[in-house]
């Protein structure tokens, strides 16, 4: 799996083996119905001040949740226009104006399985060639890997 | 009636406390990458690369940073932005 750069920001992944296919469109899933211990990370409250947290929870949890679910949308968009090249590989084009929704939902997916599955900093910078996949947290893992790597991309093509 | 100096002292120190100013602090979270915490603070503050690199390392070897201080109602647009990038992040009186 390999990432290519647009001129105007954004890129295109291609080479997607379909193992890595099918953990990508789970990228989609709503993280709050996957993950639904993991996802308490996501809407942190802003303080221990008890005014502002009343505050917090009547009006900007709801804005912040209904944000990430419209950056879900656009991410499902994408992966719904996913196209299949040679042997079997699959290609996933990001436009510029995705760019920010790919992210926010990467994010999302790999802070619910990280605090769901306990990961911890060590486990993440592991050497993968040790993981084991068969188990839930390998797995996880996994994913949480796969989804920085995007990342990663995503944000240097923004730089560039 | 009491002394004023037994007066006086509650008087400042509620002005002092309504006075104070806020401070936003970013939490170090080991899932959230180096590079997306310093693109976020660019975005949120529009920082310079460099600045925004200094308060991510501060972030990441410290476990947090103090992004930001001022009125309230700001404070709380800058939590809610960086939340919206999923940093944790809070806000606290100035100590």
């Amino acid at each position: 799996m390999t990432f290519e750069f647009a001129k105007d920001g954004g890129g295109r992944f291609h080479g997607i083996h379909p193992v890595l296919e099918a953990i990508l469109r789970a990228a989609a899933a709503d993280p709050w119905e996957r993950c639904p211990e993991g996802s308490a990370r996501l809407l942190p409250p802003p303080g221990d001040h008890g005014e502002l947290i009343e505050d917090w929870e009547d009006h900007v949890r709801p804005e912040l949740r209904e944000g990430f679910s419209m950056a879900r949308s656009v991410v499902e968009e994408d992966l719904g226009a996913m196209t299949q090249e040679k042997k079997g590989e699959w290609s996933l084009t990001i436009p510029s104006d995705h760019t920010d929704a790919w992210l926010t939902t990467l994010n999302a997916v790999r802070l619910a399985l990280a605090s769901e599955h306990d990961l911890t900093e060590a486990d993440m910078a592991a050497d993968e060639e040790k993981a084991d996949f068969s188990t839930p947290k390998g797995m996880a893992l996994l994913q949480v890997n796969l989804f920085g790597f995007m990342q990663e991309c995503l944000i240097r093509s923004m730089e560039d | 009636m009491p002394k004023p100096d037994l007066l006086e002292s509650p008087e400042t120190d509620l002005l002092h406390e309504l006075d104070r100013p806020w401070q936003v602090v970013v939490h170090n979270d080991p899932v959230n990458l180096m590079s997306y915490v310093t693109m976020v603070f660019r975005r949120v503050f529009g920082w310079t690369a460099e600045k925004a690199e200094q308060h991510m390392m501060e972030v990441h070897v410290k476990g947090r940073s103090v992004v930001w201080s001022g009125g309230k109602e700001k404070a709380e647009h800058y939590v809610q932005q960086l939340h919206g990038f999923l940093l944790l992040a809070t806000m606290e009186k100035v100590p």
